[in-house]
């Protein structure tokens, strides 16, 4: 079969397997209650082989859902064994450090059969509504503070729900119709997904996709390992530093070798800084998925995202950094220091491909949730919202003004949360200025504003970083302007719920990007 | 380049028992066609270069050659003049507004250049945006708020306003938008700004936000907004002065305008709120392909048309194009989504990949074969043009496969350089290690199959079963490929519809008066106030009726068709249903949340009876008559023979495969494939397993056999 699989025909079945969980992501993203889902994208959907090698994955989702889906696929292969598994059977779990890095972030597996035999799988990852326990934000001692455990587990039996299961879930947590509205979605797409592979199947004749995957996975880690290959072997370093809420400074270093004799890139963050006391560790799925991220976007944008172009990539972390966290780190809100992630690789990679990488940007975008009660006197719970800063200037073009990197969030526009809850915005326009002046400028960050129209206190809940340190320019370049977050026009930094009184002003200011060259 | 045919039926405006001619001018990029049609099917049609400087100079050329074989005068014309244009899309593309001012709520300047944060490109670092169409020196505020509720918390102040105003003047604002927070829920605030800058100055154009597109969420709204603003200081006059020279010469109608909702409106209402005639073109070829769905009574069918540069899609469904809210305009980066200007009005729903004739062929670092987006366009064009170009394109693969005659490309017009394109191919086979035969059929293979991807992703994400779905295929290259793509969408029914070179044109003729109208108003479905949604309706109901009247459908052959946006508390994304309007009118909300419901479950497969339902949106198509289709059947003649036979090498074997005259095939004749027919502008392909037959509206069907 490989012989037919040439550069033709391999092209029309890679196209469709990627059309096919694409399909699959665009319909969750949809339809999905969680808003961080809808808006941002923070969803993922893959196919995978028997072995749980990731085949395939959609187009759109953020790298740290994208990455980490692709490493869960062997968890559940493991325990699950594909012989083992019957028509009907879906798989679950939120295990973080098997997963997605936190409890709110449910995998879903849908075996698939044809034949008789499990063929391989299609698997999906959603950030939910809720998962019970502390809720969003940094604040939980440890990880059992942050909400239900789910451990792998079939969610369905040949077809039949697993009762007790649901049960579980919908009493731990507070929007048991939304989490279950989404599970049910996720095993829709792995319902239509395993169709869709089929009828592809049919297609084309095949039985299994074996071949198919054998040679996407082998096409993927050859051309990685060329592309690594083209480097300047050595050892180059980079540190990035950044503050986060409370006002601990994190660094993190990374060391990435490019072993050019074996196509193979190291990438080790021995030295980073070790695990926080709040909701901010990183499992080390979670790590790989952002240093992965980076080096790809970096080497070619257009190279696939599966485990052959993964596996030339070796992550490591020291155990129990914040980039590697042991049980029972907390690691709610491990968005803040792992979209830093990519920053101290492609400091080290600025070294080997200075054409290829941004400066340092505003990292990871503000988060905010807002709990009080509106005009009526009825209770609410905002969902969560968030927003970026700039982002780091490129050597030939400026950094982009008010949008995200390293992840692909998009904001919730202003009507839409003024008409979901009381809440009135003062101002949302660009900080200009903010982004680090150079031969390129960094992106400016923005200045956002708000009030409640309530007669009753309100709880905030902001998760905001470089409010101290702004992102480095690169090669001369100007440091982008840090953050600034004011209650009332007094400077706060607090990793925790705030009290807020009803007539409390907010006003935020994200980091602009650092500039590229000397101005 | 006269084209005659007969036997094109004809679509009476309904009105009236028609007599007389009707008149379709269509601007496109590269050319303007023309379609003249007597009442009784007979139709002229003609096209000429476009004449960018002054398109009303093509636009009459058009006419008067369409006029000269017919050998009628514009008196003639009794029935309706109608007229798409690329005009506004070209504008916006090529900047060529006038300074144009955004007027926004104090402390939101930065709508425009904030966008909504997103990235579209996850792994590219290196994307861009366009810049806005509005200058950031060219960004004005006022200090005045409208509340989410529809409350006015602060008015708007008329000196500030007038102050505002004087200082756009002095900068050389000739139009502003205003897009104001909160608009879609109350204009107010919106009108009162506009009182008092047309009092200050009273020659600025000003587009409101609540007019154009009443709906939540700023930023598309502003878009939208800034784009209406920044073309219609070109477009108003362009339409006067049509209106102007066709009454001049003797036409007795005024013109009717194709917007992109697939539908044709009045000079008026078209001259303020030029930005729903972008793409009106596209949208007028999927009123032909609407059209032939009806005559041929094929009510579900995907319209397919290929180009030079792109390939588009479009779902007809109970007979007439999907219309969605939403789509982008001038994708400014690598032809991304995401890269270009959101304009939030209704247009018919399409999917456009970059795979068209133009489109680059080549090997990526992975050893696979990659064709498109990147296009050859028209200059240097393909290699086989012999224009310069150097790098293999799918019509190149085309020709070295025998599907196209370099002889007779354009009627024997363009002789095409066969060994060239057969070297370029040669050596991206060299790549592949194989020759240029067996990568040309790799290049069909692969532009055929993203055609079918894209038009299964297209299909799902409306919830529409694509199996088996017929098939109409126009535009240079879609009559090529169309066999192919409709294999892999296991369709056994394809239509090449006659007049192909000039559809569009003939799409303005069968397309119904037609204005749709959009309100936002978020409430709970239980505790909806169904007298303010009645009233609401009622407004835009009234809008509707006006249009309609302007474009000279009678009252009593208005129709209304009411839709809602729906979604489920807690989600975002709404989901769009028509609604009889016996729902509204007897507030009926479980009638309302079966129809969201089954809307739903057919996009996704689930329903979520616990959870709450929330109205978002009103909609409302208000629509004159649909034409009459009225086709008048041509007469079978002897059935034709071959005029030759070339080696066509989609096949391994290379057979010999028939080549006929499209011009020569009788009604009722039938072919079996594998068969090529040639036209002047295109070449149907009909593969083995096919045979393809002529129907008396002068369509050749083809029909899978095996």
């Amino acid at each position: 079969m490989n012989d037919q699989l040439d550069g033709i025909a391999l092209e029309i079945q890679w196209s469709n397997l990627i059309a096919t969980v694409t399909e699959q992501a665009r319909a969750l993203q949809r339809i999905a209650f969680s808003p961080i889902v809808r808006e941002a994208g923070d969803l993922a959907t893959a196919l995978f082989d028997r072995r749980g090698r990731m085949v395939a994955q959609a187009v759109t989702g953020t790298p740290g859902h994208i990455n980490s889906l692709g490493a869960a696929g062997q968890h559940f292969v493991r325990a699950f064994p594909p012989d083992s598994l019957s028509p009907g059977d879906v798989l679950i779990t939120n295990d973080p450090w098997l997963s997605a890095g936190h409890f709110f972030d449910i995998t879903v597996m849908t075996p698939v059969f044809r034949g008789g035999r499990c063929i391989g799988f299609f698997g999906s990852t959603i950030h939910h509504t809720d998962i019970g326990g502390y809720g969003v934000g940094a604040g939980a001692r440890d990880v059992h503070e942050e909400g239900l455990w789910i451990p792998l587990a079939k969610l369905y039996e040949k077809g039949v729900a697993n009762a007790l299961l649901f049960d579980i879930i919908r009493r731990n947590v507070r929007t048991p119709d939304h989490v279950a509205g989404d599970l049910a979605a996720q095993v829709a797409a792995g319902r239509v997904g395993a169709e869709r592979l089929n009828a592809l199947c049919d297609r084309t004749g095949f039985d299994d996709i074996e071949a198919l995957a054998d040679a996407i996975i082998g096409r993927s880690e050859q051309a990685t390992r060329e592309s690594i290959r083209k480097l300047t072997p050595g050892t180059y370093h980079g540190e990035s530093i950044f503050d986060v809420p409370g006002g601990q400074k994190i660094t993190l270093k990374a060391a990435v070798t490019v072993d050019a004799e074996a196509g193979e890139l190291i990438i080790d963050f021995a030295g980073s800084s070790p695990e926080a006391p709040i909701g901010i560790n990183v499992v080390l799925n979670y790590t790989a998925a952002y240093a992965n991220f980076a080096v790809r976007a970096c080497l070619d944008p257009d190279l696939p995202n599966n485990y052959g172009s993964l596996f030339p990539v070796k992550v490591r972390a020291p155990e129990g950094s914040i980039v590697n966290c042991r049980y029972p780190a907390p690691v709610n809100a491990r968005h803040v220091v792992g979209m830093y992630v990519p920053f101290p690789v492609l400091k080290a990679l600025h070294q080997v491909m200075p054409d290829r990488v941004l400066a340092e940007g505003s990292g990871a975008v503000w988060t905010i949730q807002i709990q009080g009660k509106d005009d009526e006197g009825q209770p609410f719970t905002s969902s969560m919202f968030n927003y970026s800063g700039g982002t780091g200037a490129r050597r030939g073009k400026p950094g982009l003004s008010a949008t995200c990197y390293p992840t692909g969030v998009a904001a919730v526009p202003v009507e839409v949360l003024e008409a979901a809850m009381p809440i009135v915005f003062t101002r949302k326009e660009l900080r200009r200025g903010s982004g680090g002046a150079g031969r390129m400028p960094g992106g400016d960050g923005q200045v956002i504003g708000y009030r409640m129209r309530t007669r009753d206190p309100w709880l905030l809940n902001v998760v905001a970083s470089r409010t101290d340190l702004g992102p480095e320019g690169l090669e001369g370049g100007a440091d982008g302007m840090p953050g600034r977050f004011l209650v009332n026009g007094k400077p706060v930094n607090e990793a925790r719920k705030m009290a807020m009184a009803a007539t409390d002003e907010v006003l935020m200011e994200t980091p602009g990007g650092g500039g590229y060259g000397r101005a | 380049m006269p084209d005659d045919v007969t036997g094109a039926p004809r679509a009476s405006a309904g009105m009236t028992a028609a007599t007389g001619y009707s008149l379709a001018v269509d601007i496109g990029g590269t050319f303007t066609d023309v379609v003249l049609r007597h009442a009784d099917g007979r139709a002229t049609t003609d096209k000429t270069l476009t004449t960018h400087r002054n398109l009303l100079e093509g636009f009459f050329r058009a006419v008067d050659l369409a006029l000269g074989k017919t050998g009628v005068g514009p008196e003639a014309v009794t029935e309706v003049t109608v007229h798409a244009t690329t005009l506004v899309t070209n504008a916006v593309i090529e900047r060529r507004g006038p300074p144009t001012a955004l007027l926004a709520t104090k402390g939101f300047r930065d709508i425009l250049s904030i966008r909504n944060e997103h990235r579209y490109d996850m792994f590219d670092p290196q994307i861009e945006f366009p810049d806005p169409l509005v200058s950031d020196s060219l960004v004005y505020t006022l200090d005045e708020r409208m509340l989410a509720t529809g409350a006015v918390e602060k008015p708007v102040d008329a000196a500030e306003a007038a102050a505002v105003a004087r200082r756009m003047a002095a900068d050389g604002v000739k139009a502003v938008g205003i897009c104001l927070l909160n608009a879609y829920r109350n204009g107010a605030n919106e009108r009162a700004a506009r009182d008092a800058i047309l009092a200050a100055v009273p020659g600025m154009e000003v587009t409101l936000s609540s007019e154009v597109s009443p709906q939540i969420r700023e930023y598309p709204r502003a878009s939208t907004t800034v784009m209406n603003a920044y073309t219609q200081p070109i477009v108003a006059p362009y339409l006067a002065a049509l209106s102007a020279e066709l009454v001049r010469r003797g036409f007795p109608n005024r013109p009717l305008i194709m917007l992109s909702n697939g539908g044709v409106v009045g000079t008026s209402v078209a001259g303020a709120f030029p930005v729903r005639m972008i793409e009106s073109g596209p949208a007028a070829g999927a009123l032909a392909a609407s059209y032939f769905a009806e005559v041929l009574q094929l009510p579900r069918l995907l319209s397919f048309d290929m180009g030079g540069t792109t390939a588009k899609a479009c779902m007809i469904d109970a007979g007439k194009p999907l219309v969605a809210g939403e789509f982008e305009v001038d994708r400014r980066y690598r032809f991304k989504p995401g890269s270009g200007f959101p304009i939030t009005i209704p247009a018919v729903d399409m999917i456009e990949i970059g795979a068209g004739g133009g489109s680059i062929a080549r090997v990526d670092n992975l050893g696979l074969l990659k064709v498109g987006p990147r296009s050859a366009g028209s200059e240097p064009g393909p290699v086989c043009y012999g224009r310069g170009g150097t790098e293999p394109t799918v019509t190149d693969s085309d020709v070295v496969l025998g599907l196209l005659d370099a002889d007779r490309f354009l009627g024997g017009d363009m002789k095409l350089d066969k060994a060239g394109a057969e070297a370029a191919l040669g050596r991206l086979g060299g790549k592949l290690g194989t020759d240029a035969v067996a990568t040309a059929r790799g290049v069909f293979e692969v532009v055929c199959e993203q055609m079918a991807g894209a038009a299964r992703a297209h299909a799902t994400d409306r919830g529409i079963d694509w199996r088996g779905l017929p098939m109409l295929a126009f535009g240079g290259a879609g009559p090529v490929h169309a066999c192919r793509v409709a294999e892999l969408l296991e369709c056994r029914h394809l239509v090449f519809p006659p007049m192909a070179s000039v559809l569009s044109a003939f799409g303005t003729l069968v397309s119904p008066v037609r204005l749709d109208l959009v309100r936002s108003a978020l409430s709970p479905l239980a505790s909806l106030d169904w007298d303010a949604v009645r009233a609401l309706v009622g407004g835009m109901a009234d809008e509707g009726r006006a249009a309609l009247a302007e474009a000279g459908v009678a009252a009593a052959d208005a129709t209304l068709e009411l839709g809602v946006d729906c979604r489920y508390r807690g989600q975002q994304n709404e989901v769009t249903t028509d609604l009889p309007l016996a729902v509204l009118e007897g507030g009926d909300a479980a009638a309302l949340r079966e129809a969201f419901e089954s809307a739903y479950e057919a996009l996704y497969g689930i329903r979520l009876p616990d959870v709450p339902v929330e109205v978002v949106t009103w909609r409302l198509a208000a629509r004159g008559p649909l034409p009459v289709a009225n086709p008048s059947p041509i007469a079978g003649g002897a059935p034709a023979s071959p005029r030759t036979h070339r080696p066509v090498a989609v096949e391994p074997g290379v057979p010999m495969v028939p080549v006929y005259d499209r011009a020569s095939i009788a009604v009722g004749q039938s072919i079996e494939g594998p068969v090529i027919i040639e036209e002047r502008e295109t070449t149907l392909v009909v593969l083995r397993g096919w045979t393809a037959s002529v129907h008396p509206t002068g369509a050749v069907i083809a029909e899978r056999v095996a």
